[in-house]
């Protein structure tokens, strides 16, 4: 992310720059090996800068020789030439790239500029000589940080001054036949040229030094926001664990005094119809009944908190897929026989084998098979199964069918939200769903797979929990938030 | 009298289940602690050892190992007694030498079936 942010601000930055014609000129030349980086960037751009505007600086001063000197001869015209060639500079680097080696020739051309002047206009004395200082200045602004560069830099001056001087010395320096007044102008037009290009390099770096400021203010922003949501973040999952941690050790701690009552109304319960006490014995059996709904509320809260926090482990082991869910609804058969319901099973040996988790899926089924008695007054209950799907992502889907009050299909959506109940009269009548369907679906999900809901007022409803055939090993809610994000 | 140790630390839990057990004809001693269950296990020589696992500094499988370690004791069927009905508990009872392994709270009849089952010799 903060690579991102960088990038982000890097770009912006560029499209600043992109208002002014010189930025876009400058831009267009810079190969794209040199534009992915910014350091290599910046010494593209100052490199650039003075090969663009530099010539038109620079011949002012043969410009100056062709009016001042009486007879102009080669000497300008190879000045002239020499110093317009900086113009093809940035061409080449547009067209192979090689920044460092142009910029050793580009330099050693600037050398040759000056010297050359020098030694036809006046030698050491020259009114051209102060554009040697220009020498270093472009140097050090075209290489980077090197030490190797900069060396070969160093090498490239000594090795200029002692040809100069090796020359000066064995060779007769040439008549000089410009007049003393004449050198005096080239002398204030050489050098207020020499004056205006360093003021023009010096401007346009110290404009790519604010650029780089402002973008690293704008990267400090960036990395300061970045910071702050890392600590939020980890502020929410503390929270988040916190929650969790919370509601685990409550329904723990809600289990003890639960289990005391449910132990001993059973206890007193058993004692009652061990004496013919029918009077206790309905009132035991209604605080019975109550405090295990609790206590199965308890634990699905539990359940639910632990599935959330991510904390929920599967154990998936091979099954027979119609053995296990047959003995997975075998254990509803008694209550919906109390109801006079027919529980019909269709589970196939031909389902071959499953790597579940048995006691989730068995929980789970159980949570959809239960609803299905609960809210069916008469009729049947139909359980059947298929396997499906490409052979490596094969699925079992469990289908739940039954003849019950069946649900308007706007409630559907919402089934499986937690504490969703019946409409008004069919919540009183039937009580409420609770948090069963939640807890199915979440559990379902945790195993990789899902329940769907079909139903209509009056026309039954029809449950399909497809689970993949090969249950996960272990499912964490990072690796859930991954799966939403992709 | 058939004699049943039960190691259980909550006080009410052992309350109940030594009167329920106690109206179904055995007679129960209690120890609130893994080394009281496993000193007991030695002193009484219970025919059966009912053992809750979530107990305090000594859990119960760790009292079940060392009851299972000693040869005086090795022999006493032991049921393991969890709050949660996990595979990894099952196992675990299993690992350590459980003749079986039940959830509570515990359904009596169920329980009552079970350790019927480890006092009758398997032919």
């Amino acid at each position: 992310m903060r690579i991102l942010g960088l990038v982000g601000a890097e770009n912006m930055a560029a499209t600043k720059q992109r208002g002014s014609l010189i930025d876009r000129v400058i831009d267009w030349f810079i190969p794209p090996e040199l534009k992915a980086e910014r350091e290599k960037r910046q010494l593209a751009r100052m490199f650039l800068i003075s090969h663009v505007l530099g010539p038109f600086l620079g011949n002012v001063v043969p410009g100056a020789l062709y009016f001042l000197d009486p007879t102009p001869g080669y000497p300008v015209a190879v000045l002239a030439t020499s110093i317009t060639g900086f113009w093809v500079f940035p061409f080449l680097l547009k067209a192979f790239g090689r920044y460092n080696l142009l910029s050793f020739i580009s330099v050693q051309n600037l050398i040759f500029c000056i010297l050359w002047s020098c030694y036809y206009y006046g030698g050491v004395t020259s009114p051209t000589l102060p554009w040697v200082l220009t020498i270093p200045l472009l140097t050090f602004c075209y290489l980077g940080p090197s030490p190797k560069l900069r060396l070969l830099a160093f090498a490239q001056f000594g090795l200029n001054a002692l040809a100069f001087v090796g020359i000066y010395h064995l060779f007769k320096t040439p008549l000089d036949d410009t007049p003393r007044e004449a050198l005096q102008g080239l002398g204030i037009v050489s050098t207020l040229a020499c004056l205006a290009y360093v003021a023009m390099m010096a401007l346009y770096y110290r404009r790519i030094l604010d650029s780089g400021v402002e973008l690293e203010a704008e990267m400090r922003g960036h990395m300061a926001t970045a910071a702050q949501l890392r600590r939020s973040t980890a502020e929410a999952e503390r929270a988040s664990a916190a929650k969790a941690e919370f509601v685990a050790s409550m329904s723990h701690e809600l289990r003890t005094p639960l289990n005391a009552v449910i132990g001993y109304s059973q206890m007193l319960l058993e004692e009652a119809e061990d004496t013919n006490d029918e009077a206790s014995a309905t009132d035991l059996h209604k605080i019975h009944g109550a405090g295990q709904h609790l206590l199965r509320l308890v634990n699905e809260v539990l359940d639910l908190s632990k599935i959330e926090a991510g904390k929920m482990e599967l154990a998936p082991q091979e099954l027979s897929a119609s053995e296990f869910l047959a003995l997975a609804a075998e254990r509803h058969r008694a209550p919906a026989e109390a109801k006079s319901l027919t529980l019909r099973l269709d589970l196939p040996p031909s389902l071959g084998f499953v790597f579940w988790d048995a006691d989730r899926v068995t929980q789970a089924l159980g949570q959809i098979i239960e609803n299905a008695v609960k809210f069916t007054d008469a009729g049947e209950i139909d359980v059947s199964a298929v396997r499906t799907g490409d052979p490596d992502e094969e699925t079992v889907v469990i289908t739940v069918c039954d003849t019950g009050a069946g649900m308007p299909a706007e409630m559907l959506p919402r089934l499986f939200e937690k504490f969703t109940v019946a409409e008004d009269a069919s919540a009183s009548k039937y009580g409420d769903a609770g948090l069963g369907l939640a807890l199915a679906m979440a559990l379902c999900r945790l195993m990789g797979g899902d329940i769907s809901a079909e139903s209509q007022l009056g026309q039954g409803s029809r449950f399909r929990l497809a689970l993949p055939v090969r249950a996960p090993l272990a499912r964490t809610a990072e690796a859930d938030a991954e799966r939403q994000a992709a | 009298m058939t004699r049943i140790l039960l190691v259980e630390d909550n006080e009410m839990n052992r309350d109940m289940l030594t009167r329920r057990l106690s109206r179904h004809g055995f007679e129960v001693r209690c120890a609130p602690d893994g080394p009281t269950g496993v000193r007991l296990a030695e002193e009484d020589s219970p025919a059966l050892i009912l053992m809750d696992v979530a107990l305090g500094e000594m859990d119960g499988w760790e009292a079940t190992t060392l009851i299972k370690g000693r040869a005086s004791t090795a022999h006493i069927p032991i049921i393991a007694l969890t709050a949660h009905a996990l595979a990894s508990d099952r196992q675990r009872s299993v690992e350590v030498g459980c003749a079986d392994f039940d959830t509570k709270p515990v359904d009596l009849p169920r329980l009552l079936g079970k350790i019927n089952a480890c006092l009758t010799p398997v032919a």
